[in-house]
């Protein structure tokens, strides 16, 4: 049994139908990359696994257990976590309450040591509020944030966006990590090689329908594919 | 300035502005001159105002309020209005429209001498009184976890509910907060001012005008903004007595045109 | 009342009037037996009035007022006072004196009050409200009687030239009310009508999407709230006359709250809407009083039905009775749309994929920018970005997430101001103007999430953007006929074909399917007759059929106009675009034909990271 099973979901965004019958799954200690173009619809489907919208169609179960169409509050105590696109850290919190923040309803959390230890800048910062850090630590603080709950699953969307090189570096290294102790994570990311670089399988959208399935290896081998669906 | 404080909450953590909020008030203060003829005891009073409408709040929000987190914005001046119109007309119906007594309590008669002039005790003690129920609900909002709630609440509700959270369960316990402690200022003015059942209606302008003056969805805003629309109701009395009123609604009048969200409103996403 | 698509010459479309003066003649003789008065009848109309007026500020432009009372009680005592001074006993006189002062005071405080919208504007005009009664109470008390009001108004002389009347009997006064009530409300119903009524409904459906397609906002609601000013301070000297006393009550938050809840109750939107709620509030008020000896509960009851209202049945009682007309005739309430319904393309020439010849681009530069820049709290979006767009070209804005895309193309439509940089249209500088005017210039823009005008027609829809192009920023043309108007039609009609709505133009938008929607949504930006369009994602949220038949549609749109089109769907792309801008972190990286592009090492770079960098041991 695969810890995610999406099967076959339709998610409108009113009237707007932004996925098309769209089913992937994800095992667990694996590391998923979800691809595509922005616009084809890879926001749409983590924000529909995680419960921010709900499909209209179709249904998406979690270790076994169905969960479309519950809130995200209760998709994420079943231990599924999202670091959004935006971030969206607390900015009027400071770091460490946005940490505290995110235990509060866990019913195992990481101590706040094992996330200083692991993001030693974000205990340089521990007091100063969310909107004073910079893009690169924001985007820390996000990823240790989803830490906190030990979540089964993470979901990772475009977390190197708008990073300098060197702080991608950094974050790649977070990501390589987690991916080595073995978490499961699903990563949407534009920068292709950084995802095919940290997956075991990968899936493309395109306009809201799923047109690949397949591995990191098999894709690059694919050139030209790669360039119709991911490029221009 | 109480009042304001829990409208402010209510409209920055919920989003909702609270037209009843001055229903609120009244409530408490009758709830007090019911408790307080049943037992002679103002702390009871002030109790039973307080506590009364926190069930008031809570029962407002399950039945009514609920509906309307995504409706827009007018629909919820007008059926929070209606909400106030049918709470005072209660209030009316069972007491009827005479005022009612709510006397000074035995530890707060007399006067103070303040060096120039003497002042009513009682009202020294109600500025005490509200200085520690802002503290308390400072301590409430920035060092326990509820307060840890509802400010990350106030900025972006969708990732408190991302992050495990049950924010619906929150928004009762915020919306119930803050009408207890429009209730429990009902309680504490009733000996200062006359207890009749549209009472509420002045407080509630009143209130508007510091939450706009302070900022929306902003503790310290309230604050200041109480203690600017105190100074500006003191000044004008003294030079002007007839205009005291009509400069509040000019000052405010004045920073909505040109600074909207207030001297330290916080603009959350919604 | 008036979403009907008839001429006014058609008699039918004077049958709401026709309603009304009957409703007036037979109202004196019924009510008595129904155990109210004349003077009850009297009231009635004058609170009728005042929401006429009321009515066309919130129901129709959807400005929510709690502030009404300051016009009401301005222009009552204004009237009051100038009978009873006594300045005149011309009663037409004080009242016109009444109603001007109270246009006046609505013209200040709706030029400060409208500075802000929504919540901050309501609080404000209950402020100001609350400002009037002070006001009266006590400083200007000396003028109207403070807490104790105006006394001895006479009994109303109608004086107009050589001719005089004296209404002695309350029969007559009622006369005098229906007669007002009856022109009040032919008036209000012909400004609804009207292109001015038009522009007043589309801004309280989409007030952001009136003014993208070239109306001056501002003004209209201005305007509207100078006219819900008169209408009250109308009723409010009408007041003073039928009481014989003019009180001070007419100031309170009270009178604001009771013709809002009457207004809703009645039902919204409707005119009559607000005289149905006082018949319910003053009957019920009465009965109550007179026959269970219950008064006191009368508002208790009407709040109650009044939150029940707002919370099921928002359209009020008229509302419910459409609903319910509806509902009998067995017509179809508002349907579901169906469900990925194909465009319904005519069978024919037009059916088939129009073959369209990459333009030369070597036209006259249409729209240029210049060092285009957008910085947000130390973040730059937009990096000095320069554009030029030639006559006749469509060009395609592309580039990978967070590429800042979005932000300058709203640069370019003045939605957003640009931090630094320059926007030229036709030659002429249009960086800073606000986005009406921009629109009003010939640059149109059609947005990616639909911003239609929700509770009116497909051709409403249309007219409204039409409208702005054919009478300018502002039109005060109150008194018109908006579907009489051959010019408008004739674009509508256009405009229609254009996107193959013409046999869904009674339709309301409710009812569309998700691409007919986004037709209309293009059909709007198109009415305006731009010679420059700007199309965010048009294919957004489309399925495989609905992009090709909008893609058919540009190809067939672009004769005559230069486009510039946001997309992601790159075979979109290819089918449409003479040349493609690539923008990558804010920068412009590469500009050229769509072969160039898919060429070029930068750009795949752009959007699948570089092998180089992210290179891992």
């Amino acid at each position: 049994m695969s810890l995610l099973e999406v099967d076959a979901i339709d998610t409108y965004y009113g009237d707007a139908h932004t996925l098309f019958g769209v089913s992937l799954r994800v095992e667990q200690h694996e590391v998923v990359a979800l691809l595509g173009r922005n616009g084809a619809g890879k926001t749409t489907a983590l924000k529909t696994i995680m419960g921010v919208i709900a499909p209209r169609r179709g249904a998406i179960r979690f270790a076994g257990e169905p969960i479309q169409g519950l809130p995200p509050y209760k998709i994420a105590r079943r231990g599924v976590q999202l670091v959004p696109d935006e971030r969206r850290i607390i900015g009027g919190l400071t770091v460490e309450e946005n940490l505290v923040l995110a235990g509060l309803t866990a019913a195992e959390r990481w101590s706040l040591e094992r996330i200083y230890a692991m993001f030693p800048r974000l205990q340089e910062r521990r007091r100063q509020r969310g909107r004073e850090l910079s893009g690169g630590e924001q985007q820390m603080l996000a990823i240790a944030r989803a830490l906190v709950r030990e979540p089964r699953l993470i979901l990772l969307d475009e977390p190197f966006e708008g990073l300098a090189p060197l702080i991608v570096q950094d974050l790649l290294g977070v990501c390589r990590t987690l991916a080595q102790e073995g978490r499961t994570i699903v990563i949407v990311e534009q920068n292709v090689h950084a995802a095919l670089a940290l997956a075991q399988r990968c899936y493309i959208l395109n306009n809201g329908h799923l047109v690949y399935e397949g591995t990191p290896a098999g894709l690059r081998a694919e050139g030209e594919l790669m360039h119709r669906l991911l490029g221009v | 300035m109480l009042v304001a404080m829990g409208l402010t909450i209510i409209f920055g953590a919920l989003g909702v502005v609270n037209f009843a909020h001055g229903s609120f008030y009244a409530l408490g203060a009758y709830a007090g001159v019911v408790a307080y003829e049943r037992t002679g005891s103002f702390v009871a009073a002030m109790a039973a105002g307080a506590l009364s409408l926190l069930l008031v709040g809570i029962l407002v929000e399950r039945v009514l309020i609920r509906l309307y987190y995504n409706r827009p914005k007018e629909d919820q001046i007008l059926v929070t209005f209606g909400a106030a119109i049918v709470l005072v007309e209660t209030l009316r119906a069972l007491f009827g429209g005479l005022a009612q007594r709510l006397p000074v309590p035995s530890w707060g008669e007399g006067a103070v001498n303040l060096g120039a002039t003497f002042y009513p005790t009682y009202r020294v003690q109600v500025l005490g009184i509200v200085a520690c129920a802002l503290v308390i609900l400072y301590l409430v909002l920035y060092r326990t976890r509820l307060g840890l709630i509802v400010r990350a609440g106030i900025e972006d509700q969708l990732m408190v509910n991302i992050l495990g959270i049950n924010v619906t369960r929150t928004f009762l316990t915020v919306f119930g907060l803050g009408a207890m402690s429009a209730g429990f200022a009902g309680v504490i003015n009733g000996p200062i001012v006359t207890v009749t059942p549209d009472m509420g209606a002045d407080v509630l302008v009143q209130s508007f005008v510091v939450i706009v003056i302070g900022g929306v969805g902003s503790f310290w805003g309230a604050l200041v903004g109480g203690l600017i629309a105190g100074e500006i109701l003191s000044l004008t009395a003294m030079i002007a007595p007839a205009y005291s009123q009509v400069m509040l609604f000019a000052a405010m009048a004045l920073v909505l045109i040109l600074r909207p969200q207030g001297l330290f409103g916080v603009q959350g996403r919604q | 009342m008036s979403g009907a698509t008839r001429s006014a010459r058609d008699p039918r479309a004077l049958l709401p009037e026709l309603a009304v003066a009957i409703g007036l003649l037979l109202l004196p003789f019924i009510l008595p037996h129904l155990g109210g008065t004349i003077d009850l009848a009297q009231r009635i109309l004058d609170w009728g009035l005042f929401g006429l007026g009321f009515d066309i500020l919130f129901g129709f432009t959807g400005l929510l007022a709690f502030g009404q009372a300051a016009f009401f009680g301005a222009g009552g005592f204004v009237a009051a006072y100038l009978l009873t001074a006594p300045y005149t006993d011309n009663a037409l006189l004080a009242l016109v004196a009444g109603t001007v002062v109270a246009a006046a005071l609505g013209t200040v405080i709706g030029l400060l009050s409208l500075r802000r919208a929504g919540i901050y504007f309501a609080m404000l005009t209950l402020a100001f409200g609350e400002m009037g009664y002070f006001l009266d109470i006590s400083p200007l008390a000396a003028w109207t009687g403070g807490e104790n009001g105006i006394a001895g108004v006479p009994t109303p002389r109608l004086a107009l030239g050589p001719w005089a009347l004296d209404l002695a009997t309350p029969m007559a006064t009622y006369w005098l009310l229906a007669v007002l009530f009856f022109l009040g409300f032919w008036l209000a119903h012909r400004i609804i009508g009207s292109p001015f009524g038009l522009v007043l409904r589309a801004i309280r459906d989409n007030e952001a999407r009136a003014s993208a397609v070239g109306h001056d906002v501002q003004k209209y609601k201005l305007a509207a709230f100078v006219i819900a000013a008169a209408y009250a301070g109308l009723a409010g000297g009408l007041l003073g006359l039928l009481q014989g006393y003019m009180p001070p009550d007419a100031f309170y938050l009270d009178t604001s709250g009771q013709l809002v809840v009457q207004t809703v109750i009645g039902g919204a939107g409707t005119l009559i809407g607000p005289l149905v709620g006082a018949t319910v509030w003053l009957y019920l008020y009465t009965v109550l009083q007179t026959v269970v000896n219950l008064g006191s509960l009368g508002k208790l009851l009407l709040g109650l039905i009044f939150v029940v209202l707002v919370t099921v049945l928002r359209g009020g009682i008229c509302g419910g009775v459409v609903l319910l007309w509806h509902r009998l005739r067995r017509a179809p309430a508002p349907v579901e749309p169906p469900i990925a319904a194909p465009a319904a393309a005519p069978a024919g020439p037009a059916d088939a994929m129009p073959v369209r010849q990459r333009a030369a681009c070597d036209g006259p530069i249409v729209l240029r920018a210049e060092g285009l820049t957008k910085r947000y709290s130390g973040l730059v979006a937009v990096d000095g970005v320069a554009f030029e767009l030639a006559e006749g070209e469509i060009r395609a804005v592309i580039g990978p997430n967070g590429a800042g895309k979005s932000t300058f193309f709203n640069m370019l439509a003045s939605v957003i101001p640009a931090s630094t940089g320059e926007v030229h249209f036709r030659g002429e500088r249009i960086t800073g103007l606000d986005v009406a005017r921009v629109c009003q210039r010939g640059l149109a823009k059609s947005f990616q999430i639909n911003q239609l005008f929700t509770t009116l027609t497909v051709r409403d829809n249309v007219l409204i953007a039409a409208l702005a192009r054919y009478g300018g920023r502002f039109t005060p043309a109150m008194l018109r006929d908006v579907h009489g108007i051959a010019a408008l039609a004739a674009l509508t009609d256009e405009t229609l074909a254009a996107v193959q709505l013409a046999d869904r133009a009674g339709t309301k938008v409710a009812a569309l399917a998700y691409g007919e929607k986004r037709r209309l949504e293009i059909g709007i930006a198109l009415a305006t007759r731009p010679s420059v369009l700007l199309l965010d994602e048009p294919m957004a949220g489309m399925s495989p059929i609905e992009r090709a038949d909008t893609v058919r549609l540009l190809k067939r749109i672009a004769q005559g106009i230069s486009i510039v089109i946001v997309e992601h769907d790159m075979d979109v792309i290819f089918e449409l675009a003479d040349r493609i801008t690539v923008l990558y972190n804010g920068r412009k990286i590469a500009e050229g034909t769509p072969e160039a592009i898919q060429a070029d090492p930068q750009v795949r770079a752009a959007y699948l990271g570089s092998p180089v960098d992210h290179e891992l041991a």
